[in-house]
């Protein structure tokens, strides 16, 4: 599976009737990237385009039906990029390769989880630390609950945990107390987020929160952190 | 990094059926803490919990006592200052404290 951060986008331009040797190109390219282990690809047909032959291909027009322009795109890592590049190069005998940077946000396979034997846990102990964000329930960000956003976006981060609690009663940074009236009409209440992962992780995560934060509290401190993890499952923050 | 300066965490855990001078417990604490002008002071219920104090306490449609915490930061004289007064409030309880780095973020209303 690919892996965050920086990766190439290839996309190759050709045509849908483009032979080589007996078999459509873009099959063959396809064949070529799956025996190579590309984590996918994917072809799309035009609805309309020219190219290199100053040919306009539509399926409007009967004749030129079947020469219509396909487009080819994976993304991969720019070493696996450059390793098949030359290949590439070679096949495409009438179309244009193009190569560019990108950011890969997301990979996800959406596999569900097997079922595991029960394995013992594997402990791992260390330092690390604890990050408190005091809110208000009210506070938004950008029209979504602030506390959920925070959530999301240090989901996003690989950050190992966070907890959200909800108080009965509280003031502080606005300082209006925060308190449920009878008739549960107007909530304001206090929330707390608590997050835990090591330094340079949690580091990253402040200063995310900071930034979203309007009004509130950062509050931070040392914790031993002793992490059960079932041995063979994928482990948030090693790296 | 923006600026974090020390300061403590205080931690007390006690019940909600827990009272004084005929209010409940953490709202007379929570009134000392505003009465002490300390900077801030957010009470949370468990769902479940058991101490010194009582057995087991499950959150039922009626029950009473479940377990508090009341979290309170400031500085470490603030707290020093709010301590003896709360020791006294509290009949039995537990009290943790903590050092911690503090930010506190305030903005301005955008544009």
């Amino acid at each position: 599976m690919l892996a965050k951060g920086a990766a190439k986008k290839l996309t190759i331009y050709l045509n849908e009737d483009t032979q080589y040797h007996l078999s459509p190109l873009y099959e063959a390219i396809l064949t070529f990237l799956r025996h190579k282990g590309v984590a996918g690809a994917t072809v799309t047909r035009a609805l309309s385009g020219f190219g290199a032959h100053r040919v306009v291909h539509t399926p409007k027009v009967e004749a030129l039906a079947e020469h219509l322009p396909l487009k080819i795109e994976f993304v991969e890592a720019a070493e696996k990029i450059e390793e098949l590049l030359p290949t590439l190069y070679d096949m495409v005998s009438d179309g244009l390769i193009e190569v560019q940077d990108t950011t890969i946000v997301k990979a996800a396979r959406g596999d569900k989880p097997s079922p595991q034997p029960h394995r013992p846990h594997e402990r791992k102990a260390g330092k690390a630390k604890l990050m408190r964000v005091f809110l208000g329930e009210d506070d938004r960000w950008n029209g979504e609950p602030l506390y959920d956003a925070i959530v999301k976006r240090l989901q996003m981060m690989d950050i190992a945990g966070a907890t959200v609690y909800r108080g009965i009663l509280g003031y502080g940074a606005k300082g209006h107390t925060h308190k449920q009236n009878l008739l549960h009409t107007h909530r304001d209440l206090p929330m707390m987020i608590s997050v835990i992962d090591a330094e340079p992780k949690l580091a990253e995560a402040a200063l995310a929160v900071e930034e979203m934060l309007a009004d509130g509290l950062i509050v931070i401190s040392d914790v031993d952190m002793v992490r059960l993890v079932r041995s063979g499952a994928a482990e948030p923050g090693d790296e | 990094m923006s600026e974090y300066r020390p300061a403590k965490l205080l931690r007390l855990h006690f019940t909600e059926q827990d009272r004084y001078r005929g209010k409940p417990l953490y709202e007379a604490i929570f009134d000392k803490c505003r009465e002490l002008k300390i900077a801030g002071a957010t009470v949370f219920r468990g769902i479940e919990g058991f101490g010194e104090t009582a057995g087991i306490r499950r959150a039922h449609l009626l029950s009473r006592g479940l377990p508090v915490v009341v979290q309170i930061v400031d500085s470490e004289e603030n707290i020093a200052r709010l301590l003896p007064g709360i020791e006294e409030m509290m009949g039995n309880g537990l009290i943790a404290i903590s050092d911690v780095q503090i930010l506190r973020v305030q903005k301005g209303p955008p544009g």
